[in-house]
């Protein structure tokens, strides 16, 4: 009897056991060796293939991977990478001349003809490439001998020079047959070896691209999906470097940490509030600037931002050469908010609220900045409500402009002709990111002929207007542009923080201490 | 026995159509497109229009669904959106990750709740009944959220005992698998500590203590069967609160699994990996909860299967 009744519990336990050992066979592990860097992030790259992958950390994945013809530098100007020099013709025409000798990681010397291959192969239809949109200005592309190629464009569009930073593939590389698989080759410092998504992905030094002595031999970029779970990853050193992925609250505990060290640095992604002009009592500019006004902006970046960001001006950072701060700011004023309300004819009620009701719409994690805006209106009689929905939900519902308020931010800007995208009375969804429906004249004419306007100094000026116009028209109120925050391992010697968030000094860091790297090859 | 378990077996497809049928209604009615997801908001319109063609989305959604079904009976799950492959090989390369991690949260579950639930049933109200509680009203208290990381500070940072994240050997396992058992473990001892009190009021446990038993081993030999039929009960029941932990439990723990994958593609509209992996997550508790009724049925003999 003894014997049976305890069989059942017994069992249960040995058919878990067993369900353990068994499915627990095989399984690959993640490991770091010495001079491996490890890097932690939140996602997995969408896409491996420079062709396909357009979000963020498929960008600084595959730019450690794969060289272009120019690169945007730290300040978002051009400089030359693959190329040698450029030549411009005529207003519609570059020629890039090609440096000789680059080799992809296997072996292969990068000609024009790879380049040529991989412009074709984005532009195909079959491609399906979400690259394809932001190639259609371009008109023709050849490549007269194996070091030169002429890109011409069909009318004479200023950041024409944006064309020429896809990442090169070689020849005869297929189209991507799946998301997950390892990254082709490229001419980049790196060379990705294993990529288990959702897991981890292993890049090691490229052995035909020059390395500094003492740089790490290869990078462990690790997914870790929880933010709470990357901070103690950092605390117990298994990761060397989390970029722009701590929650500002842990801050102060990282740092009372004696092997790690934060690097703040000003950053160009730019945090904004929109309005929707669908909505008529938005669209009185009374209304959007009492809004302004209401929003104490020092307080929030100093509070719950802990101080890593800068009150914005406008959408450029004052590192991009097209910025100018001589805009009107709005501080925060509730007195002047209060004023601007009246006389748009919402008088407060009893209670100190107007007949001004707005949704604002965000996610789970942007609830928290709701719940301020939604204190600071009311304070001048303003009634927010919040939507919250999970990112996809209201991801789809921001790009189709189903929203009164909402914020977001823009992230990598280089060229100020993303004005023309954002603001262009032509752009509104579904044909582009104009999504709160905004239209000026005057605007429309500015960003016109900033697209068009090839010489920079010109260009300048043209920015300087919108950047102007912005600021008193308010399709936006700009909220803070945000600091890169890194924090790394004091083994890390030489990290060099990009304003847009680039990695690429991964390729030149060093380790010191007993893991340190081996003598470059 | 064996016609018991075809009939069940047969009962399973009405409840994957059920499944299959709801899931795809409410993943293609939510907001979201997958092209979009994929393109961007910058796509020229023919692009969009094009993959739409391509995944089959520009066709009317019952033609869709029939389409699906058809597939389902055959087991095709379709090919994932995202990561172009099969949906059901990206479920078999993860199936087993979070089958381990149920397994071993069961373990831990079963190993905590056994001696915790017998030391409170043997003795209500003392001692150990108040220590074994109240350690299971924490244990129900605390969501996996707080707890895994509360255990990575106690055992990966400060006694550096155990790996923090990722899947590997046993030391990977013991963090996710005790956070998700823990409350599980908390559940089944209360269970069994309600169950042990019940049956000492039953009259063949008056019959063994008058027959000169002792009160211990009355409570072994004859009140602890008798008291785990309603706990097994549970564990299969239970088995859905499990499986549904391991979504959260993966994202904490970096584990990679199906619970992971769902996120992602909903995340990314990924129709065809959001349908495949809520199947899998319900046929698994449709399956495990067969299995209790089985084991049910061989430890109390009252029960018979017909």
């Amino acid at each position: 009897m003894r014997t049976r009744k305890t069989t059942a519990w017994l069992r249960l336990v040995q058919v878990a056991a067993a369900l353990v050992a068994l499915t627990g066979c095989g399984h690959n592990r993640v490991e770091s060796s010495p001079g491996t860097i490890q890097v932690d992030i939140e996602t997995s790259p969408t896409s491996t293939d420079p062709r396909f992958g357009t979000d963020a950390m498929s960008s600084r994945i595959n730019e450690l991977i794969f060289d272009s013809l120019v690169k945007p530098d730290r300040n978002g100007q051009f400089v030359e990478r693959l190329a040698q020099s450029i030549e411009h013709p005529s207003p519609t025409r570059a020629v890039y001349h090609l440096n000789h000798g680059v080799r992809f990681s296997d072996g292969r010397e990068l000609t024009a003809r790879d380049v040529l291959f991989t412009y074709n192969s984005i532009r195909a239809p079959e491609s399906m490439s979400p690259k394809r949109a932001s190639l259609e200005e371009l008109k023709s592309i050849e490549a007269p001998d194996d070091y030169t190629v002429v890109i011409t464009v069909a009318h004479p569009y200023a950041p024409a020079v944006e064309i020429a930073t896809e990442g090169i593939v070689p020849v005869g590389t297929p189209l991507p047959a799946g998301g997950s698989g390892a990254a082709p080759v490229g001419s980049g410092p790196f060379k990705m070896v294993t990529y288990s998504r959702d897991e981890f992905l292993r890049l090691e030094r490229n052995p035909y691209y020059p390395h500094p002595p003492g740089a790490a031999q290869s990078i462990l970029f690790k997914i870790v999906p929880d933010p709470t779970v990357r901070a103690l990853e950092l605390a117990e050193g298994v990761c060397d470097l989390s970029p722009n992925n701590i929650q500002f609250d842990v801050l102060p505990w990282l740092s009372a940490d004696q092997s790690l060290e934060i690097s703040s640095t000003p950053g160009s992604t730019y945090r904004y509030l929109s309005f929707n002009f669908r909505n008529p009592q938005l669209r009185d500019i009374r209304v959007r600037r009492a809004i302004a006004y209401a929003i104490d902006r020092n307080t929030i970046v100093s509070s719950v931002l802990r101080g890593t960001g800068r009150i914005a001006t406008g959408m450029l950072a004052p590192e991009s050469w097209a910025y100018d701060g001589n805009v009107t700011t709005y501080s925060y004023d509730p007195e002047k908010a209060r004023q601007l309300l009246d006389q748009a004819g919402y008088p407060a009620g009893k209670d100190g609220m107007r007949r001004l009701r707005f949704e604002f719409k965000t996610t789970p994690e942007g609830a928290r900045d709701g719940e301020i805006f939604q204190a600071m209106l009311q304070r001048v009689g303003i009634e927010l409500t919040i939507r919250k929905l999970e990112f996809a939900t209201y991801y789809a519902d921001i790009q189709a402009g189903n929203f009164d308020l909402t914020s977001l931010q823009w992230v990598g800007i280089t060229d100020p002709n993303q004005y023309f995208r954002i603001f262009d009375s032509n752009k509104t969804p579904p044909h582009g990111e104009n999504r709160g429906y905004y239209s000026n004249p005057e605007m429309d004419r500015l960003v016109e002929a900033g697209k068009t306007t090839v010489d920079t100094e010109a260009r300048k000026k043209i920015y300087a207007e919108v950047q102007r116009l912005a600021a008193d028209d308010l399709p936006y109120v700009s909220l803070w542009w945000v600091d890169n925050v890194a924090v790394m391992n004091r083994r890390l010697v030489g990290f060099e923080a990009y304003p847009n968030g680039s990695l690429r000094s991964l390729a030149t860091l060093t380790l010191i201490g007993p893991d340190g790297g081996e003598p470059s090859q | 026995m064996i016609r018991y378990g075809l009939r069940r077996i047969l009962a399973l497809i009405p409840v994957a159509l059920g499944v299959a049928t709801l899931t795809f209604a409410i993943i293609h009615l939510v907001p979201g497109d997958p092209v979009t997801a994929m393109l961007g908001e910058t796509a020229a319109p023919t692009d969009v229009v094009e993959m739409r063609r391509q995944l089959g989305l520009d066709r009317p959604l019952l033609e869709q669904y029939v389409a699906y079904l058809g597939g389902l009976a055959v087991g095709d799950l379709g090919e994932s959106i995202s990561y172009r492959k099969p949906v059901v090989r990206l479920i078999a390369e993860r199936f087993p990750a979070t089958i381990e991690l149920a397994a071993a949260g069961m373990l831990v579950a079963l190993l905590l709740a056994f001696p915790l639930g017998l030391i409170a049933g043997a003795n209500p109200g003392g001692a150990g009944d108040i220590g074994a509680m109240g350690f299971a009203i924490v244990g129900i208290s605390v969501p996996h959220i707080y707890l895994g990381p509360l255990l990575m500070i106690l055992f990966s940072l400060d006694l550096r005992w155990l790996p923090l994240t990722g899947r590997g050997g046993i030391a990977h396992l013991v963090l996710p698998s005790v956070t998700l058992g823990t409350a599980l473990a908390a559940i089944l001892a209360r269970m069994l500590r309600q169950s042990l009190i019940r049956v000492r009021e039953s009259d063949y446990m008056r019959t063994a203590l008058s027959k000169g038993l002792s009160p211990r081993s009355a409570l072994f030999r004859h009140g602890l069967k008798n008291a785990l039929t309603s706990v097994v009960t549970i564990i299969g029941l239970q088995m859905g609160a499990l499986l549904s932990g391991t979504l959260i439990i993966e994202m904490i723990f970096s584990w990679p699994g199906i619970g992971r994958l769902l996120i992602t593609a909903i995340g990314a509209r990924d129709y065809p990996v959001v349908e495949g992996c809520v199947l899998t997550f319900a046929m698994t508790y449709v399956v495990v909860n067969l299995a209790t009724d089985l084991v049910y049925a061989m430890i109390d003999p009252r029960v018979r299967i017909s």
